[in-house]
């Protein structure tokens, strides 16, 4: 069955069948020529032997070779699907040229599907959030003419549903970056942008932020997935250090490891895998408690990395985030 | 305050009026574009998706124009590639929706105290102090009751201990930018001011302006 369905074995099946329907009509040239003309063919049976070999290992070679670009397709397409390139490169022969454009205008297609499908989450996201203040607000006002009951309720609410959007902006973000492959974002570039903000952001607290980045080292997504994740990682370490903050980054092989320190008070063991907890849960978690590290873990699940929490050598707590390099 | 929420923009300009500020709404980017370059705001506080021009854009035209005003951005916008570019884009401070007043406010008072060099949120000179944060005034530790205007004023003043400020910056800062402006009121304000806190706090230069002196 296998045979039957290789392209392989189709064309050297389809030459050895051609192969033999010459081979009488040799035999026949001969029986009618050769008689009337014998000088023609002078060549010794070695000379004739070598002859035929030679044919036949060109042909064979051929053969390959017009089978190559093949093995060259499949293997962009696992880059594409790898996220090492966001289109099918190549040169390829004349009769695959229009199957590789048609899949590479498939590629653009669904990437722009899925554009317009994130944009539009965001969009939602975003439009719900503007009410969401103004109802906040009304609790507090609700609150202040004495109507604590109500304003609680109210605020309670409009908290989950902060979270819930919150999450599944995140999420749809961090799916839609599988389906547009190819990318790939500096270490450095956003812990540069993410320490620049936070040390504005908490300009009072007078942090020592500190950057031990290669510029080499890189992950596989997008930006702003990355930045999501060190950003919530970042904010919560200046959150909780005394002082100081020390962002590293190595890269071994097919990953990049990303760890986050901070002086603070640290986190009980106990503690560190509630607050990793998934967060579609979060609704269930202690009001007020972030919602960041549950996006961390789900996006670094998602790119194929992990994040654990650690005690870290300066007293603090240790972040480790691993990502799948690039 | 731009914000192109109507509910909301009431909302704030509410809180931000009870703390006794001057404030000037605009709901769109045009609007806002006009005002932070016509007006000397202590601080803005900026939506980021407006009609017209996004607060983006205005916030880096600012920025670029060399117009250095605090700014306090408040968006729906909340994911930290947002955040990195609202902060690079020249903003002081990010906050996004929804929000707890009461953290808005905080924030604000921190950005002007910041703006004006000072590092905590009580101010002092002698034996006055002015509270940023609550809004209220004591003389060895007397409550001192003060309208919203004199308030005003007298906080300008410890802002900027030292330095002689003219009427017009006075009067420019005390304002909401709609309000029917008599330059003589300051006068009025000083006065009572003196009234109030003693003859020698506020020291009047003349031809040119009022002073707190920074030693005092």
């Amino acid at each position: 069955m296998r045979l039957v369905n290789s392209l392989r074995w189709r064309v050297i099946l389809g030459s050895l069948l051609w192969t033999a329907g010459l081979l009488p009509i040799a035999h026949l040239i001969f029986l009618v020529f050769i008689p009337r003309a014998p000088g023609v063919l002078r060549m010794n049976h070695v000379g004739l032997l070598m002859l035929a070999v030679m044919f036949m290992a060109a042909g064979l070679l051929g053969l390959r070779s017009g089978l190559s670009p093949f093995k060259e397709l499949r293997s962009r397409l696992s880059d594409v699907r790898g996220g090492r390139d966001s289109r099918v490169g190549g040169n390829y022969p004349v009769e695959l040229k229009p199957l590789v454009s048609d899949l590479n205008t498939l590629l653009e297609h669904r990437e722009r599907v899925v554009k317009r499908a994130l944009a539009t989450a965001g969009d939602l996201a975003h439009g719900l959030k503007t009410p969401l203040a103004v109802l906040a607000q009304e609790a507090e006002r609700a609150e202040a003419a004495g109507h604590a009951d109500i304003a609680g309720a109210i605020a309670q609410q409009v908290e989950r549903m902060r979270r819930q959007v919150d999450y599944h902006l995140a999420h749809a973000r961090a799916a839609a970056s599988g389906a547009t492959p190819g990318a790939r974002c500096s270490v450095l570039v956003s812990v540069e942008g993410l320490s620049r903000t936070l040390r504005r952001l908490h300009v009072d607290r007078e942090l020592d932020i500190a950057v031990r980045v290669s510029a080499e080292h890189s992950a596989r997504g997008q930006r702003e997935d990355l930045d999501e994740m060190l950003g919530n990682l970042l904010d919560n370490a200046c959150k909780w250090a005394k002082s100081r903050v020390v962002i590293e980054s190595s890269q071994a092989a097919a990953v990049v490891l990303i760890t986050v320190d901070d002086d603070g008070p640290g986190l009980a063991a106990s503690m560190r895998e509630s607050v990793l907890q998934r967060g579609v849960r979060a609704d269930e978690a202690a009001p007020g408690s972030g919602l960041g590290l549950a996006i961390v873990r789900d996006l670094a699940e998602l790119y194929g990395g992990s994040i654990s929490l650690e005690t870290s050598p300066t007293g603090g707590l240790r972040a480790r985030l691993q990502l799948p390099a690039c | 305050m731009v914000e192109d929420e109507t509910l909301l923009a009431r909302q704030i300009e509410t809180a931000l009026l009870d703390a006794r500020y001057a404030v000037d709404c605009a709901a769109d980017g045009e609007r806002a574009d006009f005002l932070g370059r016509t007006e000397r705001y202590d601080a803005i506080v900026l939506d980021l998706g407006l009609p017209k021009i996004d607060g983006l854009t205005l916030l880096r035209r600012w920025r670029d124009a060399g117009l250095f005003v605090p700014v306090l951005v408040l968006t729906a916008r909340g994911s930290w590639h947002e955040k990195v570019q609202g902060i690079d884009g020249g903003a002081d401070d990010y906050v996004s929706k929804p929000f707890r007043m009461e953290e808005l406010l905080a924030r604000l008072r921190a950005l002007i105290r910041r703006a004006s060099g000072q590092v905590t949120a009580e101010l002092r000179c002698g034996d006055l102090i002015l509270d940023s944060r609550s809004a209220k005034v004591t003389v060895a530790g007397m409550p001192v009751k003060l309208t919203g205007h004199e308030f005003r004023v007298l906080s300008y003043l410890m802002h900027h201990r030292g330095r002689v400020v003219s009427q017009a910056e006075l009067t420019e800062h005390i304002y909401a930018q709609n309000f029917d402006r008599d330059s003589n009121t300051v006068e009025v304000f000083i006065a009572r001011l003196r009234r109030k806190l003693g003859a020698s706090l506020i020291e009047t230069v003349r031809g040119l302006g009022y002073r707190i002196e920074a030693g005092q």
